[in-house]
């Protein structure tokens, strides 16, 4: 591991053996994240290399919202800085820049992935779930992360990036296949090949982009200009790679997540049936209550106290999504599933500078499938011993296998 | 009622606008643009739903 492995405990206090990476359900996980809020909403974990971890919700708001004092920049060369004990990553743009080098590098997507932007790619989302649902709605039965949430996504990505549509689906699910499978596994190392391959493919189709303009948001960040320079090659590629390794398996698990959700609540399945109008406020509950995104991670930059707590220039914080979205004290009764929460202010895209840009594109996408699938097999009956949860719920949550039967209709 | 946007604060998740498009302006990125002042008494109730839905929390609402 990495030369914060050494980081002594020394004076930071509270301390608890608190291990993220054993949270192999998202029950544990959920349950874990509870009982530590309420005993230490600040605390020092020695394990994972030393990390604070922050799980109230004004704290973790407050920590990504304060970007000087705890920093998303990259410190390790090979490991991610917004997640803890992370395996070997390229740098993550714009998520591992802060200001003032973000804001040229955030602009670049927030152009693309606009409310208005993704409102003309509408007929496209909506194009790719008919499609997508057709391909087994004759059949009566499906396995809805593999026949749904996992291709949805992936297609609409890769089209709005320019990929060739024939490849689309096998490169994007690179992201699903690695969180599937545990590390270690044959399905999940194929999985690893295929990524090498996949950011082969997005240098070339970057330069390829940079004389040959089309209209797709590859040409979009290929020709970027910020005073008046083209993005270097390894910046253009990184931002790519950010679209699909943030973008694609957050929104399959968000989309898995409602399906396995409504398979299991009848009731709340037949009120989005009978007013779809409730999809609005019901997509923040999805949100809040199933974070795709579960934890991530700053880089403390000057010694300051926080909840109470010395804090030292190096510090790693582990701050969670999940457990800010459970706490009683912004969300009440935060374990009852309500589809009209309101006020819901979850933190699941993230609050202050880095909050996801592409939330505007991920809700059109989740709303779209969770619509056509109550409106083409409202009946669907989950094979509850089939569903099959990711092995590990510490960074993302999602499922692996989701089995459902259903009262087979016509291809549209 | 006035509503005033800390432009500092907004980050652009535009669910402001999501629930309350009559009365908030977001410029082309999906930022809040809407200049401080009064809320049509009709859009009150709008204006003060789509406050507490910012998780920002940049939208002031004085009554
Ligand atoms: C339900 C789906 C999604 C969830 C739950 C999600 C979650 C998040 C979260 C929590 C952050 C903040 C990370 C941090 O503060 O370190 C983030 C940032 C980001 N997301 Fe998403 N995301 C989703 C979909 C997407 C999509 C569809 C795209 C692009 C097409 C995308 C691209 C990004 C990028 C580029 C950033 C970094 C922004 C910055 O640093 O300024 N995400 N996302
Ligand atoms: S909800 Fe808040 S942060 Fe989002 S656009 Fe509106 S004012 Fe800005």
């Amino acid at each position: 591991m990495t030369a914060v492995d050494e980081t002594p405990t020394g004076d930071r206090s509270p301390t608890m053996d608190f291990d993220v990476y054993v949270h192999d359900s998202m029950d544990g996980s959920n349950a874990a994240w509870d009982a530590l809020r309420e005993r230490c909403p600040v605390v020092w974990s020695p394990l994972n290399g030393g990390h604070w971890t922050v799980a109230g919700y004004d704290d973790v708001a407050t920590v990504f919202r304060d970007w000087e004092t705890f920093s998303s920049e990259r410190t390790d060369p090979e490991r991610s800085s917004v997640s803890i004990g992370a395996a070997k990553m390229p740098l993550l743009i714009p998520e591992e820049i802060d200001p003032p080098r973000w804001k040229p590098l955030r602009r670049v997507l927030a152009e693309i992935l606009s409310p208005n932007a993704v409102e003309r790619l509408r007929p496209r989302v909506e194009h790719w779930v008919t499609h997508t649902i057709d391909q087994f709605i004759e059949r009566g039965e499906a396995e809805l992360a593999h026949d749904l949430s996992v291709p949805v996504p992936s297609l609409v990505t890769m089209e709005w990036l320019g990929w060739p549509a024939e490849e689309a689906a096998s490169a994007a699910s690179v992201f699903h296949d690695m969180a599937k499978f545990p590390g270690g596994t044959p399905e999940h190392a194929a999985g690893a090949a295929r990524f090498q391959w996949l950011m082969g493919e997005v240098s070339k189709q970057l330069v390829a982009r940079r004389n040959h303009p089309r209209d797709d948001a590859l040409t979009a960040i290929a020709r970027y200009e910020v005073d008046g320079e083209l993005l270097p090659q390894e910046i253009a590629e990184a931002i790519v790679f950010m679209t699909i390794g943030g973008g694609v398996d957050t929104t399959t698990a968000l989309t898995s997540a409602a399906l396995v959700h409504l398979g299991l609540h009848p009731g709340d399945r037949q009120r989005l049936i009978d007013d779809p109008g409730l999809i609005d406020s019901a997509t923040e509950e999805f949100l809040r209550y199933y974070p795709p995104a579960r934890t991530h991670a700053r880089t403390v930059t000057t010694d300051t106290e926080f909840g109470g707590c010395p804090m030292h220039a190096g510090d790693r914080v582990l701050v969670s999504e999940v457990a800010a979205n459970r706490d009683p004290a912004a969300f009440p009764d935060p374990d009852s599933f309500d589809l009209e929460r309101f006020p819901n202010r979850h933190v699941s895209f993230g609050v202050g500078i880095h909050r996801c840009p592409g939330s505007h594109l991920a809700r059109l996408e989740f709303k779209t499938s969770i619509r056509e699938v109550l409106r083409r097999l409202p009946d669907f009956v989950l094979d509850v011993d089939g569903v099959v949860e990711y092995p590990n719920w510490s960074v993302i949550g999602g499922w692996g296998s989701i089995p459902v039967t259903f009262t087979p209709g016509p291809r549209s | 009622m006035r509503i005033s946007v800390d432009t500092e604060a907004c980050t652009g998740h535009a669910l402001c606008f999501g629930i309350a498009p009559d009365v908030f302006v977001l410029d082309e990125l999906g930022y809040n643009v809407t200049p401080a002042g009064e809320v049509a008494p009709e859009l009150e109730e709008q204006a003060r739903r789509g406050a507490l839905s910012c998780p920002e929390m940049a939208i002031t609402i004085e009554e």
